[in-house]
């Protein structure tokens, strides 16, 4: 059985998905971060499909430093997704300690 | 074979993100997203990237995630305040609206030129002779260092300003801590 570049996609795209229906449905401010994580680990994984597909023999002409750009862009991801959780948890406790509630649903303040 | 391992991984993977965006506990969520995590490290080393499937365990499955769990520990949420009173509607919409999504990229893969043209190509198959080292972390060091140098600055400068916010976010300030000592308030309109 062969591995195609579809099925990854495919399996990328359900991942991302869930992690939409995760921030859309959820009133847990740590759940809604877990599901940005989920959704960013699809995104790195499509990532990775491609850089293996371009420098298998039928892909295009990547060599050199060229061809370990897509680790590259995952590293840099992650390094994202790292910042994102730590801003997005320090933020979290500030709301916790002004209004005692982790509910998304209780934070209006900017609603008119 | 190593299609297989992808394969069954990728189920397990779906598998547990499904129960990740489902668990009312957000402890029980945490646990499975490490299990995810792990099935994510291992589909990074069928792809070929072992370097990666490393960074992944080390800075999801360990940095990232404990983060997390501290910050559980710290809100010490009781059980009626995990208690997500959701509306019966929203359920079904944001599963409705996601599944539209997964269908709109289904058919985004399945109508793409490009990602059709690449057919039934192995990727576990050979590799081409002028890229046989890409994913070492030899080839990416070489890679971060010269030609994405830049971002790679850039994502330091963005690390950086993203500790300095987090530590502004929750520093206690005296006003703060009064209200801390306070009993709860419950209407967020009585504060503002």
């Amino acid at each position: 059985m062969t591995l195609s570049l579809d099925l990854c996609l495919y399996l990328c795209a359900a991942v991302f998905s869930i992690g939409v229906y995760g921030v859309l449905s959820r009133q847990n401010i740590i759940v809604i971060l877990m599901s940005l994580e989920l959704m960013l680990n699809g995104v790195n994984l499509a990532i990775i499909s491609f850089g293996r597909y371009f420098i298998t023999p039928e892909g295009s002409a990547l060599s050199g430093t060229g061809a370990s750009s897509s680790q590259v862009f995952v590293i840099i991801v992650l390094a994202i997704a790292a910042a994102e959780a730590a801003v997005g948890l320090a933020i979290l406790l500030a709301v916790y300690r002004r209004w005692r509630s982790a509910r998304v649903s209780d934070m209006r303040l900017l609603k008119g | 074979m190593d299609a297989l391992v992808f394969l069954i991984s990728g189920i397990l993977m779906t598998a547990s993100a499904l129960l990740v965006v489902t668990r009312k506990n957000p402890v029980y969520s945490a646990i499975l997203l490490v299990v995810f995590f792990l099935l994510t490290s291992l589909n990074f080393l069928v792809l070929r990237s072992p370097f990666l499937a490393v960074i992944q365990v080390l800075v999801y499955g360990g940095a990232i995630m404990v983060l997390f769990v501290f910050v559980l520990m710290l809100l010490n949420l009781t059980e009626e305040e995990l208690d997500e009173k959701v509306e019966p509607g929203r359920k079904l919409l944001a599963g409705a609206g996601s599944v539209l999504l997964f269908i709109l990229l289904a058919w985004a893969i399945n109508s793409s030129e490009r990602i059709q043209a690449a057919g039934d190509t192995d990727l576990t198959g050979p590799v081409k002779e002028s890229a046989a080292r890409a994913g070492e972390t030899r080839e990416i060091g070489k890679a971060l260092f010269s030609e994405h140098i830049l971002p790679f600055e850039f994502t330091s400068i963005l690390i950086f300003i993203a500790i300095i916010g987090a530590i502004y976010l929750t520093k206690t300030r005296r006003a703060d801590q009064r209200r801390a000592t306070e009993p709860a308030v419950e209407q967020p309109e009585e504060s503002a």
